[in-house]
């Protein structure tokens, strides 16, 4: 068989690997070979790439040192950096109702590659526990992708395929059917920006800056590199062109993001949607940033117009349903989640969920099934631990009190910093019936480790003001109040407790 | 009467009415787990077997030179 329609079938068919043996057997005969040199690039790429729109994740340096912020202290609703405060005081997503994330943003139904959020401060980065699960790279260049380069450079027997720092990128970029496959090649293999970006701007001089894809691609370079301002001349240059696709509108409205002007992104979004009427890409980013603004009304419009649209969309079906959870429906959250579950996703978070969503609409029976079903599938220890913290609640709830520890101890065998099983553990302890029996020691170290590992939580900073006013610790109580107050402003028990102890200060 | 006007409680302040206010701990709320995207999983999943073949390569490397340091000096 001629080797070249070997190699394009085993490539349309997804062989990749198989696709680039067959490509290096015949380069090792005839290195010069144009098809060959740019179906291996491509294959390369291929078992690489990465919806880079999507993976995209923001170091702490590109964060706090960011020199493109318009005002440090943002008015409300126009940064995405003090959503957080008003989250706390808006209806829907109020503390007492809906658990926050660590970056104290309300709890998203879907886990992107960049919901970590931002945080507030330097402070506050560098302290957000760092578990395999949540690492921030300290810079986006030496994140997530770098290191997966690094990986895929070792697994090459006889080192890279291209060496990039000596290509004569001048040529290759006057070269049409092999311009496009190598920058993506240097971009996703190589992850080396700087001479894709020099490919790409060789290129889009020589089409005569003409073609909308080479100016997209200058976008997403100078956007990668932390060039905002350019990023955003490019594409919006790319946006002139008529046959222009979704894309660009995507990547600047990424480009606004990150320069915290979610409000610009939106507008982006709008244009995007009258020229392309019912895009659903374009809508479910809309509907993220009003989630992060915690407008939570707008997001779940956006989400259920997604639906109408695209009724398989997990996206929007998870974000819907955890809102209406939330919003004292279970029963619908169920609904929405069996849907999921009938789409064929099957995993650990997906069965825990629809057991908490079984038990608070009283469908006893299902319940424990659904969560020995998510015990089973998990596969990371924090999903165990959550699982199990979940399944203590339930326990409770059925007057089980001695379970429910143990279910709670279970969860800190899987994560020892799970700080909700440390506070309820606590919380448990100090509901003894009999007050001499309960170890008010041991209490206070569980809501200490509670409060020291969860940094977002006010429960166990109210919990230990509690117990310093019942034992006379005055200050200490008025410490941990205004710890929790901070956290959670308009909490009601809290306040009261203030004025108490406020009153008590005066009169000395 | 409007919709929109409050209606105010009644609270009697005489005979056997009391009201007492009692704070207690409060538990942590039951945490949905949020799915995680395509984008999340195959990025995970990529990680783990470049990491997986880096390891192996290391493995065989370090057994070729575990070869030949075992060869006896002459």
């Amino acid at each position: 068989m001629d080797p070249l329609f070997k190699a394009l079938s085993l490539f349309r068919r997804r062989r990749y690997e198989a696709c680039a043996n067959v490509c290096s057997e015949y380069l090792e005969k005839n290195p010069y070979d144009q098809a060959f040199w740019t179906l291996k690039m491509r294959c390369l790429s291929q078992q690489v790439y990465v919806d880079d729109l999507e993976a995209d994740e923001e170091g702490i340096a590109e964060l706090l040192m960011d020199e493109n912020t318009i005002a440090q202290v943002a008015r409300p609703g126009t940064s995405l950096k003090t959503a957080a405060v008003i989250a706390a005081k808006t209806p829907g997503t109020s503390l007492s109702i809906r658990p926050v994330m660590q970056t104290g943003r309300p709890i998203t139904g879907m886990l992107r590659p960049g919901t970590h959020g931002r945080p507030g401060t330097m402070e506050h980065a560098l302290k957000t526990p760092r578990t395999a699960k949540t690492a921030r790279p300290m810079t986006s260049s030496s994140g997530r992708f770098v290191r997966l380069g690094t990986a895929s450079m070792l697994s090459q027997r006889d080192g890279p395929f291209i060496n990039v720092a000596r290509l004569n990128i001048r040529k290759y970029a006057t070269i049409c059917g092999v311009s496009k496959p190598l920058f993506e090649y240097i971009l996703f293999v190589e992850n080396d920006v700087r001479h894709a970006l020099d490919l790409a701007a060789e290129s889009t001089q020589f089409h005569q800056f003409k073609d909308w894809w080479w100016k997209l691609s200058l976008g997403k370079c100078y956007y990668k590199i932390g060039m905002l301002r350019d990023a955003e001349n490019q594409i919006r240059s790319a946006l002139k062109h008529n046959e222009c696709t979704v894309d660009a509108f995507l990547w600047l409205g990424k480009v606004y993001i990150r320069m915290d002007q979610p409000l610009a992104a939106l507008e982006v979004y709008r244009n995007g949607l009258d020229k392309f009427p019912g895009e659903t890409f374009l809508m479910t980013y809309a509907a993220r940033i009003h989630e992060a603004l915690a407008e939570m009304d707008e997001s779940i419009k956006l989400y259920k117009d997604v639906l109408r649209h695209d009724a398989i969309n997990v996206e929007a079906i998870a974000c819907i349903a955890m809102n209406h959870f939330y919003n004292d429906q279970p029963e619908i959250a169920l609904r929405y989640y069996r849907r999921i579950l009938q789409m064929g996703t099957c995993n650990a978070e997906l069965y825990n969920n629809i057991g908490l969503c079984c038990y608070y609409s009283q469908q006893f029976d299902m319940t424990i099934t659904c969560f020995e079903r998510a015990l089973m599938y998990s596969d990371s220890d924090e999903t165990t631990a959550d699982i199990w913290y979940n399944l203590a609640h339930i326990v409770l709830g059925a007057g089980d009190r001695q379970l429910a520890i143990l279910c709670n101890r279970l969860a800190l065998v899987s994560n020892n910093e799970h700080p909700e099983a440390y506070n309820n553990l606590g919380v448990i302890e100090m509901s003894k019936q009999n007050l001499t029996t309960s170890n008010i020691q041991q209490t206070k170290s569980f809501f200490q480790a509670a409060g020291a590992n969860g940094k977002h939580l006010y429960e166990p900073h109210y919990n230990l003001a509690l117990i310093g006013e019942k034992s006379g610790h005055y200050d200490f109580c008025y410490q941990n109040i205004k710890k929790a107050l901070e956290l959670y402003p308009t909490h009601y028990s809290a306040n009261e407790l203030f004025n108490r102890i406020k009153k008590l200060y005066e009169s000395v | 009467m409007s919709a929109k006007e409050e209606i105010k409680p009644v609270i009697p302040n005489q005979g056997i009415v009391f009201q007492e206010e009692k704070s207690f701990y409060v538990l942590c709320k039951p945490k949905l787990l949020p799915l995680k995207s395509v984008t999340l999983e195959k990025l995970e999943r990529m990680q783990e077997s470049a990491q997986q073949k880096a390891r192996q390569q290391m493995n065989e490397k370090q057994s070729e030179s575990n070869q030949f340091m075992a060869l006896p000096f002459k």
